[in-house]
């Protein structure tokens, strides 16, 4: 590469980790380089490597965690040779890390700017200048109040904070390379967003250099200059942002862009493309091209010859056999196999009618208070909604966490009782309380959960699991439950000998596969998936996604989808509910949701997601302050407190009149329709050109 | 005739000090005798005892206290540790009425108490009535019921009147409370005796000092300038400070300590038998006792010898099931013994008495000193016989609780030595006697029993004993497999020593610094 | 394939050392308990009159006791009667304890909040204070100590299955049971319980080891296993006071009380690991 000289160079890196006397090669000849000033975002699934290669330039890999070749240098000095107290004059001044969660990384028990003055002190300051240092540094992460942040303790910040704190402490050293793992994955999109503005603007300031890790595409998309993806712990490709994004030639790169759902992509016009199959967990790595499984291109010599990193341009590499013919554009990787899924028929029946639904969860009271007879106190997770869905129908629920989207579910399902309100399936009332609830009713409402890993139940096989609701809900005899296994296993695209696996043995997406399974088993009217893909990596998230909908068409079932992704619910529902803080903002159908104008909330949310797509433009809305407290909500609009259109007493005071726009949505503000529409421009653009932020 | 004595019974190892009546003849070794004649005291013994709780001499039970009080005053009859009799000590002399009512005591001339005040006739009265007093509640009270006046019928000379002949009077007034104190003392913790030894200071959680009595009245002792009682409330610790040589003498302890003394350098041991026992007894008004040939059977099966080897570890004497042990010289029948060990003939009366297939019992024992040792050995012995016992180890004050060991069938009590062997016949055999916890009733064994308490004529005493001995062996409810060790160790540099089976009766004023 | 799981945790307990030594001497104490009376020269109360407070030889490994009985045989023969007793009682304790804990981790409520007052009432309480107390009502026998062993030990397993019952109640499969309509048996014993398990199992390995331990102090105070019996605590009791005599009578039975429990307590802690990589896994 041409000059100048990179300040990160990673050559031939081989990383192993060291279990049970055997070594595991986690990471196999890593070249990379981070130019002074460059962001390079490092992308990759689980089990991709990316966070080993992040600890290894911070020499924080875990105790059993060997090089087993190559070098790491920064700054033309070899990181790898030095030792641990020449590195500590390192850490900090010229290497910072920031940690995924930033709650284990600050010490519980000192207060923040106590911290933040102590790593200053190490770095030479005075103790009046380290602490006059400390507070400008927290007004630099844009935390308001710094002076009361400075004095609390980490327990008492929220996790964006926290992070912003994090942040402060990474940049005091004033580092020439930030080592960023996964910054923002634990946090909201809005907190995202303004973590990665705040992000973007120092490292601007300072010319810092950036190794972002991460498994966001829209993360790098938004923020960096060069991405490197990884797979299976070999450098897969490396390019500029621009070119990655506009002709991928890995065709692991492909797939990881056709995986993701872009804001505004539907089922029915262009389907989500995933890749089959899993990351391998590789005990040796083979002779081979690693991705050759999975891969659409893989002819013969891709099992036998392990392709060489080649540099098609100057700018970029890229480790696959087939790469001249895929930039020439002989041949795609591009899957298409996935048709355009079908809506379902319009309007066939109504499954789920839900009126005035709240659910408040009691806070334990004191016992004095309980004698003075005080009303206890709740948690209000649900405020007085009304829904309804009908068969065949997605309706999709976003919200940040604390919304209440979870309780909604969870209290149609019987898992949370209601307080209040009605839930109406096919016409009939559902008791609140699951027990009262007589099979016909369980078997018609199915759940999909969150976590496979804990959606099965790791004592039985996948057929003990599939098993049961055959004979609790259709009253099968064991037998005959047993021979609907192939079929229901069928339905999920997994293989029938899988029956007698243990969950131990499956893959994250074959776990969540036959929890979907176990979900159809008794035949539901109404399917509840909660989070179905969110703790999948992105390949294997397009595949759910797309069975849920497959089975969904094929069953006309009606199904309520829960997910803080708005590109997840885009992609699968019919209708779209934002929720904040228990109420509805806005209800709409899923095709004009990207359209203004806008509840005031869904803008900014719309603007705080980073498009997986780096010619997307997107306005920049972000909301101040912290998420009220749903215990004392705020009376008015529940959005007042941090709505960037607020208008004065109004919302403070009076609750919001639901307005209807011309595009059937209904939103639910102060705002005339009218006024949002002159005052909103759609938030996202293509245009062709790199994203801007306007 | 009539009597009576104490009935006061000692239980076990923590009250096993009590009692009025204590003071059995004792035949312990001597280190040295002779009498060094007129030496000036000299020396310091320290003795290891326990901590003192009552100091007035109507009141102490334990053997530290008693030590002391036999230090500091003095008794108007003492008994000589050897042949068991009655000896003089404050009384020079005495006479006896032939009716046996009237008892003369002429008293030794020229005592002074430790305050310096003469010692008179009216100080021996003031005693002995304030000890019979029956308002005052002493232990003493009952005891000396029988006295119907205590006079002075001269300046040295006192005279008791009794309202029937008591054959052991005298050894009722040696009393362990029977120490003489001054006329009018109204503070009797005041340790104002005409003992051998004064006290020099007491502190209560630590030591007690004495100091010889320059104007003892008996020529030559103490022999002894000091001694230092100290206090300790562990047995083993008191032989470690013996073995340290931080005191000089240590008296009663457990057989395995006593053993560990043996041997070492600059400690003599002394063990003397005393007519303390643990009975065997099984309630004979009831099945299975009721049946003769049941007690006699569990008489077959016993092996004593082995018995005694085991528990007391051949320390002490091997019993013969009676309380008229072998330390009572004057009566004890050498030749009337319980039949050897033979298992078939128990086997066989078993079986004549309808327990062919065994005999169940059980077998209540207290968990004090070796009578679970000695239960579980009889578990062993009779076992072969086909009586089967199941022990029940109980703490003493639920065994002596509400008076279940009156109770039960089958158990263990342990009885302390006495001066003379009546007390145990009145006490625990007559037909109806308050502890006959065997509900024993048999006509000839009462009638020797009342012949051997009231005749004034030695012979036919001795008689009696030992035709009680006989019944006893064949038909009395109870097995005594052995007496009670005393055990003592002192440092070699002291002679004079001799143990009594009561140690807190042991003289110290009788020790001397060898030469 | 529930059998190789079996074998590939019983072959972890091998991995460390300590674990294997503690699960080897444990089986021995296990074999000693089931072949007691055929390891044993002598009967545990034959009294050899002869040979009282000899010290060890070839004939009388552990030496006579004071009464003339073989230490050895006594040692040996009262393994069966610790694993009995502690072995018993553990299990009902475990056994009730889990019961209670699962039903009052599910149900939570007043049931759950009365149940755990109650227990923290009896936990505020040393084990040792409680045990008394029960003896002192009781009275003393094997029975008794059998009951004490069950009461001490209830709380104690019960709040640990609590604990994690509330941990695991609230995992998504049990979830979907409840959704499918699942007999609130079915999801304790079948959903929850298999999950409790390998905690169960290390808890019930430590109670056990406690159990000998309360056991033998109980004997060693006179207030549990009546004499004559060959328990450990007893025969040190027994022997305490002839110490200087026969200190060999004191030191076997202390010893083995000691091994006993020190083995449970490694085989509990490589049950631990065995199970931890077992959920790993």
């Amino acid at each position: 590469m041409l000059s100048p000289s990179p300040l990160l160079n990673i050559e031939g890196l081989n990383v192993a980790y060291r279990v049970a006397g055997q070594d595991l090669p986690v990471l196999r000849e890593i070249s990379l380089e981070v130019l002074p000033g460059q962001t390079v975002g490092l992308v990759g699934e689980s089990g991709s490597g990316k966070s080993t290669l992040a600890l290894t330039v911070m020499r924080q890999l875990a105790a059993n965690g060997v090089v087993t070749g190559g070098r790491v240098e920064f700054d033309g000095k070899g990181l790898l040779e030095l030792t641990e107290n020449e590195m500590r004059v390192v850490w900090g001044r010229e290497l910072a890390f920031v940690p995924q969660n930033p709650a284990t990384a600050l010490n519980p028990a000192m207060r923040v700017g106590e911290q933040l003055a102590e790593a200053l002190r190490l770095y030479g300051a005075g103790r009046a200048a380290a602490e006059a240092r400390s507070r400008e540094l927290l007004e630099q992460v844009r935390l308001a109040e710094p002076r009361r942040v400075a004095r609390s303790y980490p327990h008492q910040l929220s996790g964006g904070m926290q992070q912003r704190v994090m942040i402060a402490l990474a940049l005091s050293g004033q580092p020439r390379l930030l080592v960023l793992d996964e910054p923002t994955t634990a946090l909201d999109v809005t907190t995202e967003a303004s973590v990665l503005d705040l992000l973007r603007e120092q490292v601007g300031q300072r010319e810092s250099s950036v190794l972002y890790v991460t498994h966001n595409l829209g993360v790098v998309a938004t923020l960096s200059d060069r991405v490197a993806v990884l797979y299976a712990g070999e450098l897969a490709e490396d390019a500029p942002t621009e070119d990655l994004f506009r002709q991928p030639l890995h065709p692991y790169t492909r797939g990881l862009l056709d995986s993701v759902p872009r804001l505004g992509q539907r089922k029915e016009q262009r389907p989500l493309q995933g890749i089959p199959g899993q990351v391998p967990r590789l005990r040796d790595f083979p002779n081979a091209c690693v991705f050759a499984p999975r891969c659409p291109l893989a002819i013969e010599l891709c099992w036998k010859e392990r392709p060489l990193l080649d540099a098609p341009t100057p700018e970029r590499r890229v480790r696959c056999h087939r790469w001249p013919e895929i930039m020439a554009g002989e041949v795609s990787a591009h899957r298409g196999e996935v048709k355009p899924i079908q809506r379902a028929k319009q309007e066939v029946r109504r499954v789920l009618n839900v009126e005035d639904l709240k659910v408040d969860y009691p806070l334990p009271s004191p016992f004095l208070q309980t004698l003075v007879c005080k009303s206890p106190r709740a948690v209000h997770a649900v405020r007085e909604v009304s829904v309804g869905v009908s068969s065949g129908q997605t309706l999709g629920v976003v919200g940040e966490s604390g919304s209440g989207k979870s309780s909604l579910a969870r209290s149609v399902i019987g898992l949370a009782e209601r307080s209040s309100g009605r839930v109406e399936l096919l016409g009939i009332e559902l008791p609140a309380r699951l027990s009262r609830r007589s099979r016909e009713m369980l078997s018609h409402l199915q759940m999909v959960f969150q976590n496979p890993e804990e959606a099965l139940n790791p004592y039985l096989t996948v057929a003990e699991s599939l098993t049961r609701p055959l004979i609790r809900l259709r009253g099968l005899s064991t037998n005959e439950a047993r021979q609907q296994v192939p079929d229901l296993l069928a339905a999920v695209r997994l293989p029938a000998d899988y029956a007698q696996r243990f969950p131990g043995q499956l893959s994250g997406g074959e776990k969540q596969r036959v929890a979907i399974a176990r979900a159809f088993a008794s035949g539901p009217e109404l399917l509840l998936a909660d989070e179905p893909v969110s703790a999948l990596d992105v390949s294997v998230q397009a595949n759910i996604l797309n069975l849920l909908a497959e089975l969904q068409v094929e069953r006309q079932t009606a199904m309520l989808l829960i997910a803080h992704d708005i590109a997840v619910v885009g992609y699968l529902a019919d209708q779209i509910v934002v929720m904040y803080l228990g109420e509805f903002m806005q209800v709409s159908p899923a095709e004009a949701i990207f359209d203004a104008p806008y509840h005031p909330y869904t803008e900014a949310l719309l603007s705080s997601v980073p498009p997986p797509d780096p010619f997307v433009e997107q306005k920049k809305i972000r909301l101040e302050g912290e998420l009220p407290s749903a215990i004392d909500l705020p009376g008015g609009c529940p959005f007042h407190t941090r709505c960037p259109r607020f208008l004065g007493d109004i919302c403070a005071q009076q609750t919001p009149p639901w307005r209807e726009t011309g595009d059937g949505k209904r939103i639910f503000c102060h705002i005339p329709v009218e006024e949002l529409v002159q005052a909103q421009e759609p938030v996202l653009r293509f245009d062709g050109k790199r994203r801007t932020q306007r | 005739m009539s009597k009576q004595f104490a009935l006061i019974l000692v239980f076990g190892l923590l009250l096993a000090a009590c009692g009025p009546a204590a003071a059995t003849p004792a035949a312990g070794e001597t280190p040295a005798a002779g009498e060094p004649a007129s030496m000036e005291p000299q020396g310091t013994l320290r003795v290891a005892f326990q901590p003192l709780v009552q100091t007035d001499p109507a009141l102490i039970s334990s053997d530290s206290e008693i030590l002391v009080a036999n230090s500091v005053y003095d008794y108007l009859v003492d008994i000589d540790p050897v042949s068991n009799q009655p000896i003089p000590r404050l009384a020079t002399g005495w006479d006896v009425s032939d009716d046996g009512l009237i008892y003369s005591f002429t008293l030794a001339e020229g005592v002074t108490f430790h305050d310096g005040s003469p010692f008179s006739a009216a100080d021996v009265v003031w005693t002995f009535d304030r000890l019979r007093d029956p308002a005052a509640e002493y232990a003493t009270s009952t005891l000396y019921e029988n006295i119907a006046s205590v006079e002075a019928t001269g300046e040295l000379e006192v005279t008791f009147t009794l309202t029937a002949p008591n054959a052991f009077f005298l050894y009722d007034l040696s009393d362990n409370h029977a120490l003489v104190i001054k006329d009018g003392t109204e503070d009797a913790t005041d340790f104002n005796g005409t003992g051998p030894f004064t006290v020099v200071d007491y502190s209560p959680e630590d030591r007690i000092s004495l100091e010889a009595n320059p104007d003892y009245f008996v020529e030559g002792q103490p022999g002894l300038a000091n001694v230092e009682i100290i206090f300790f409330s562990d047995e083993t610790a008191m032989v470690d400070a013996l073995k340290g040589g931080q005191v000089d003498l240590v008296m009663r302890m457990s057989t395995p300590l006593f053993e560990s003394l043996q041997g070492v350098d600059g400690i003599v041991t002394v063990d003397i038998p005393t007519n303390g026992f643990d009975l065997v007894r099984l309630r004979a008004d009831r099945a299975p006792g009721s049946d003769p040939r049941v007690i006699q059977a569990m008489k077959l099966a016993t092996e004593r010898e082995a018995i005694w080897q085991l528990v007391q570890q051949g320390y002490g004497a091997v019993g013969n099931d009676s309380p008229i042990g072998p330390l009572y010289t004057a009566y004890y029948d050498p030749n009337v013994q319980p039949p050897a060990r033979d298992v078939e003939a128990a086997r066989a009366l078993l079986a004549e008495a309808g327990y062919a297939d065994g005999l169940d019992l059980t077998l209540h024992v207290p968990n004090t000193g070796g009578r679970p040792d000695l239960a579980a050995v009889l578990q062993q012995q009779w076992a072969e016989a086909g009586i089967n016992i199941e022990i029940s180890v109980e703490p003493e004050e639920v065994y002596f609780g509400e008076n279940g060991w009156l109770e039960v069938d089958l158990g263990i009590t342990n009885w302390g030595s006495r001066p003379y062997p009546q007390f145990y016949l009145d006490t625990m055999l007559v037909s109806g006697a308050v502890w006959n916890e065997s509900h024993w009733s048999d006509a000839e064994f009462d009638a020797l029993a009342n012949t051997a308490g009231t005749t004034l004529d030695e012979n036919e005493r001795s008689q009696a004993y030992a035709q009680i001995q006989q019944i006893l062996v064949e038909r009395g409810p109870v097995i005594i497999a052995y007496y009670f060790p005393q055990f003592a160790g002192i440092s070699d540099q002291f002679i004079g020593f001799q143990l009594e089976a009561f140690a807190g009766r042991t003289d110290l004023h009788t020790i001397h610094v060898a030469p | 394939m529930r059998g190789q799981r079996f074998f590939a945790c019983a072959a972890r307990l091998f991995r460390h050392p300590m674990h294997a030594v503690g699960t080897l001497v444990f089986v021995m104490f296990l074999f000693m308990a089931i072949l007691g009376s055929l390891l044993a020269p002598y009967e545990a109360n034959e009294q050899i009159v002869a040979d009282a407070r000899q010290g060890p030889s070839f004939v009388h490994w552990f030496g006579v006791d004071h009464l003339g009985r073989d230490v050895f045989s006594r040692v040996v023969l009262g393994t069966a009667d610790i694993f009995a007793l502690a072995g018993t009682g553990t299990l009902l304790a475990v056994a009730i304890g889990t019961s209670l804990g699962l039903l009052s981790g599910y149900r939570g409520g007043w049931f759950d909040e009365i149940l755990m007052r109650f227990f923290d009432s009896l936990l505020a309480m040393p084990a040792m204070l409680l045990a008394l107390m029960l003896l002192g009502t009781l009275g003393p026998s094997r029975r008794s100590v059998f009951l004490v062993i069950v009461v001490v030990y209830i709380p104690i397993v019960a709040r640990v299955v609590r604990s994690v019952v509330l941990s695991v109640k609230t995992r998504a499969y049990v979830e979907a049971a409840r959704v499918q309509g699942e007999s609130p048996a079915r999801i304790l014993f079948r959903e929850i319980l298999p999950a409790v398990l390998p905690t169960l199992a290390v808890e019930a390995a430590l109670r056990f080891s406690y159990a000998i331990f309360l056991a033998s102090s109980l004997g060693f105070l006179g207030v549990g296993v009546q004499p004559p019996s060959p328990d450990w605590g007893l025969m040190v009791n027994e022997a305490r006071d002839s110490v200087s005599q026969t200190p060999w009578a004191l030191y076997f039975p202390a010893g083995a009380i000691s091994l006993l429990v020190i083995s449970v307590n490694l085989l509990a802690d490589g049950l631990k690991q065995a199970f931890q990589v077992e959920i790993e896994y």
